[in-house]
């Protein structure tokens, strides 16, 4: 019944803000709500996966920018954005599959695969940086190297590609795609698979001397969550264009910042968390020299010292995570 | 009659030192055996061998004669195997009904809820149902631990220590649950407890320096001069398993 | 002929720059089961450290070797004392805490020194392998490379303060016991983990250039060099520099660079699935 509650009540709020918020702000403002919006799903695929697959990745980022730039090759090169999407989720899912096959069947461990993830994403950034000039190309759309891909195209009406989606109307495309993952999460949770899940983070060992084979599982969580981030790749890409930087470390931290500052082991805290945290660093980058990636640090370092159980669940006195099953609903 | 479980020359080598040396014996359907020795013995080590966490140096595992040998720990459970752990291994953040539902895992949802409902009933811990894991009492844990193990009725069941850390009340409490659980089910018990073993075992085997020293009936088993010994600390003959 | 020296030597200096980039975050993680994730920036400082000391009239090699470890291992002793200590036995944490401390220190230095490539060329010129030239510069990170391997090595096996520390990572109650404060070697141990990151720094700033974001492109290899030498952090080091190094250097001869990079992660990788305790898991298990 709670998480019925909190379905109605995220519909409710994400219906205020497809209502009001084009009406209150300025172009320029709700384009930077609708990147605000996609870094909500990017932080919503971590809270899956870390939150409570107990899965140590460290490089959501590489999904993020994989689904980014096959949604921007994919759109560039069919010269229509319907089936652009769906490669911009299959684009990351797949090589999470395989990357998460190598590390659940090999039984590698926690911090291995922070290693791993987080040496994949640096190389992804090292790679897409590399790929400038004009033999770097798929189809017929240009890598670009470190400047990225400007000519990305934004969504335009399904099967009309002539007709593209204004900002207006991406904005509230993001909005519902936020809710929809944020639904589905739920959902996931909910379900046999999302228990188990669940099960395996509190007890590895036990659930497997249940039955259960663990491996299965995490890759399966490991890949929704992939396919997530890869949504909010082709979010972002349709606000800003895609570039090296959606791979770079910067990021891959911030989002790892996002679920810590939110709270681990909720969906809806990282939500807020990249929200608040957002709007953070874009009133620091205002600031005369104050770097943003120094106070993003920072936060990181005093979230772990001080709140390891999140900053906004410890403020609202929410130990909701202790209480039997919340994991679970 | 093909034996439900049983090792072939079970050997496990961790470098030079051989923790399982060459153990073979064999269970029964509906047998109760208790596995005992003292510490170092190789008892725990054997579990993990037959509970899929290690994989033995050499030798077979055979469960109704199929081998079984290196099979990972979910395969083996599959098979109707609980299995249960020595320090309590639990899902601290689920309610005891979550985590029973949760060994349950061939039924639907509302079945597997009414049996688990029913194997908490059982155990006597059915006022717990709601309550969270992390929250219980010692003994308490060790119950749902039972009931996550036994719910989904496995043909076998492999105790490890089932009595650590209990007091005198829970553990009589433990030798009558476990002589109820096998009416049904077969149970190896996993022990160094001798007062304990001589509540509830039938047959003993018993293991020294990573071999089986005698295996017999429980009262000649402990009426055995070398089985004192063994506890006692001597030297006893068949020795110096380790090598380095 | 003298191709095939030249290669080698390539290859030789490949390998001595990734042990001299992974040393200090070995040292760190053997020793305390601690993985820094803000090693990276350790050696940017190092860098800053020797490039700033030399425009102010240092002498290079001063500035190099010894004003950049020093430097970094006292930032490294702030650090233990006002992060890492806290989080002893909680990994995870401690890698979320590296992290942010590698964001900060890079927000940091590009505030200071903006976020522009600062350099200074090799110092020693060049000498001929047959028809070709090669760096001398490059002979001098190889040898430093050996030198740090047994210098190491050295203080560990043959110095009581090795012997200390070797003792206290093996066991740190039963040191406790023995009148050791456990602290203060975790204390040193990071520093000198530090300072020899710092120094590794400086010694590489040549080649890369001084950036306040040049530490991102060396953690990732020296991170996987360190899990894939596993549990033996000289030998495994070594071992894992040598056979990654080499790997990344020929892929970069054969591609590009970055094509060498990817080559060494999967070469990581694949090893990582045969052997998951790392190459010391299985072999020289004895080794320090």
């Amino acid at each position: 019944m709670r998480s019925a509650f909190e379905i109605i009540a995220a519909i409710i709020v994400a219906l205020a803000a497809m209502f009001m918020l084009p009406r209150i702000l300025e172009l320029f403002a709700l384009i930077n709500a609708t990147v605000y919006v996609s870094m909500a799903v990017l932080a919503l695929s971590l809270a899956l996966v870390w939150g409570f697959g107990g899965i140590l990745c460290f490089g959501q980022a590489a999904f993020f920018g994989l689904g980014g730039y096959a949604y921007a090759v994919a759109a560039i090169n069919f010269a229509d954005t319907t089936l652009a999407v769906p490669v911009a989720l299959a684009v990351p899912a797949l090589v999470a599959a395989a990357l998460g096959y190598v590390m659940f069947f090999g039984r590698i461990s926690d911090v291995y695969m922070g290693a791993i993830t987080l040496t994949l994403t640096l190389i992804l950034f090292n790679f897409v940086n590399s790929t400038a000039g004009d033999q770097w190309r798929i189809g017929a759309a240009p890598l670009g190297g470190f400047n990225g891909i400007p000519a990305t195209p934004p969504l335009n009406f399904p099967g009309d590609p002539g007709n593209p989606l204004p900002p207006e109307t991406i904005f509230l495309v993001a909005v519902f795609a936020l809710l929809l993952c944020y639904i589905l999460a739920k959902l996931t949770l909910r379900s046999r698979f999302g228990r188990i899940c669940v099960a395996i983070r509190e007890n590895e060992r036990r659930a497997e001397l249940l039955g259960y084979d663990v491996r299965f599982y995490k890759l399966g969580i490991f890949t929704l969550g992939a396919a997530m981030a890869g949504l909010a790749g082709m979010l972002f890409a349709n606000c800003v264009f895609v570039s090296p930087t959606m791979f770079s470390l910067f990021y891959s931290g911030q989002i790892i910042i996002w679920v810590m500052v939110g709270g681990l082991g909720t969906l809806i805290g990282p939500v807020i968390g990249a929200i608040l945290l957002n709007l953070l660093t874009t009133w620091a980058g205002t600031l005369p020299d104050i770097n943003p990636s120094l106070i993003l640090g920072v936060v990181l370092v005093l979230a772990v010292l001080m709140v390891p159980k999140g900053v906004l669940p410890s403020l609202t006195g929410g130990l909701g995570r202790l209480r039997p099953g919340s994991g679970a609903r | 009659m093909t034996p439900l479980l049983a090792t072939e020359h079970l050997t496990m080598r961790f470098g030079g030192v051989v923790a399982v040396d060459d153990v073979s014996f064999t269970v029964n359907a509906g047998e109760l055996r208790c596995l005992i020795g003292p510490n170092g013995a190789g008892k725990s080590t054997l579990f993990k061998c037959l509970t899929g966490q290690l994989r033995p140096s050499a030798g077979r595992i055979l469960w109704r004669g199929r081998d079984i040998t290196g099979w990972d720990s979910f395969a083996i459970a599959r098979l109707g195997i609980g299995i249960k752990t020595q320090v309590p291994s639990l899902f601290d953040g689920l309610s005891v009904l979550e985590s029973v539902r949760l060994a349950l895992r061939r039924e639907t949802r509302e079945r597997a809820r009414i049996q688990a409902m029913a194997t908490l009933d059982r155990l006597g811990i059915a006022d717990l149902a709601l309550r969270q894991v992390a929250l219980l009492a010692h003994g308490q844990r060790q119950l749902v631990e039972f009931a996550m193990v036994v719910a989904p009725e496995p043909e076998i069941i492999i105790l490890d220590e089932p009595t650590a850390g209990m007091s005198a009340e829970e553990t009589a409490r433990a030798a009558r649950l476990i002589r109820e659980l096998n009416a049904q089910h077969a149970i190896i018990v996993v022990e160094h407890d001798m007062k304990f073993i001589r509540a509830i075992a039938k047959t003993v085997t018993v293991l020294h320096q990573g071999r089986v020293l005698i295996e017999d009936d429980v009262e000649r088993v402990l009426a055995d001069r070398r089985v004192h010994d063994v506890y006692l600390g001597k030297a006893v003959a068949p020795q110096q398993q380790v090598t380095v | 002929m003298d191709i095939f020296l030249a290669v080698g030597f390539q290859v030789l200096s490949g390998i001595a720059t990734l042990f001299i980039t992974s040393l200090g975050l070995a040292i760190i993680f053997g020793m305390m089961r601690v993985i820094n994730l803000a090693h990276g920036e350790f050696l940017m400082l190092g860098a800053y450290a020797a490039i700033l000391s030399a425009r102010a009239g240092l002498n290079i090699w001063l500035a190099m070797l010894v004003v950049a470890p020093l430097v970094v291992g006292v930032i490294g002793l702030i650090v233990e004392r006002l992060i890492i200590r806290r989080l002893y036995g909680r990994m995870i944490d401690t890698m979320l805490a590296t992290w942010g401390l590698s964001l900060a220190l890079i927000g940091a230095v590009t505030m200071i020194f903006g976020n522009t490539v600062a350099g200074f060329s090799a110092p020693l010129g060049s000498f001929a392998i047959g028809g070709f030239t090669a760096s001398a510069y490059a002979l001098f990170l190889i040898f430093a490379a050996i030198f740090m391997l047994f210098g190491v090595w050295i203080v560990l096996r043959f110095t009581s303060a090795g012997l200390i520390a070797r003792g206290t990572m093996q066991n740190a109650e039963m040191a406790a016991a023995l009148g050791v404060a456990p602290e203060r070697v975790y204390a040193v141990t990071f520093a000198a983990g530090s300072a020899l990151s710092g120094l590794a720094g400086a010694l590489i700033a040549p080649f890369s250039g001084v950036v306040p974001t040049m530490g991102t492109s060396y953690i990732a290899k020296a991170f996987i060099t360190v899990i894939t030498g596993g549990a033996a952090m000289l030998a495994g080091t070594f071992s894992a520099s040598f056979l990654l190094g080499a790997v990344s250097t020929f892929g970069t001869f054969a591609t590009t660079p970055v094509f060498g990079e990817v080559m060494m992660l999967a070469v990581a990788i694949v090893l990582l699935r045969l052997l998951p305790q790392g190459i010391t898991g299985r072999f020289f298990r004895r080794a320090l």
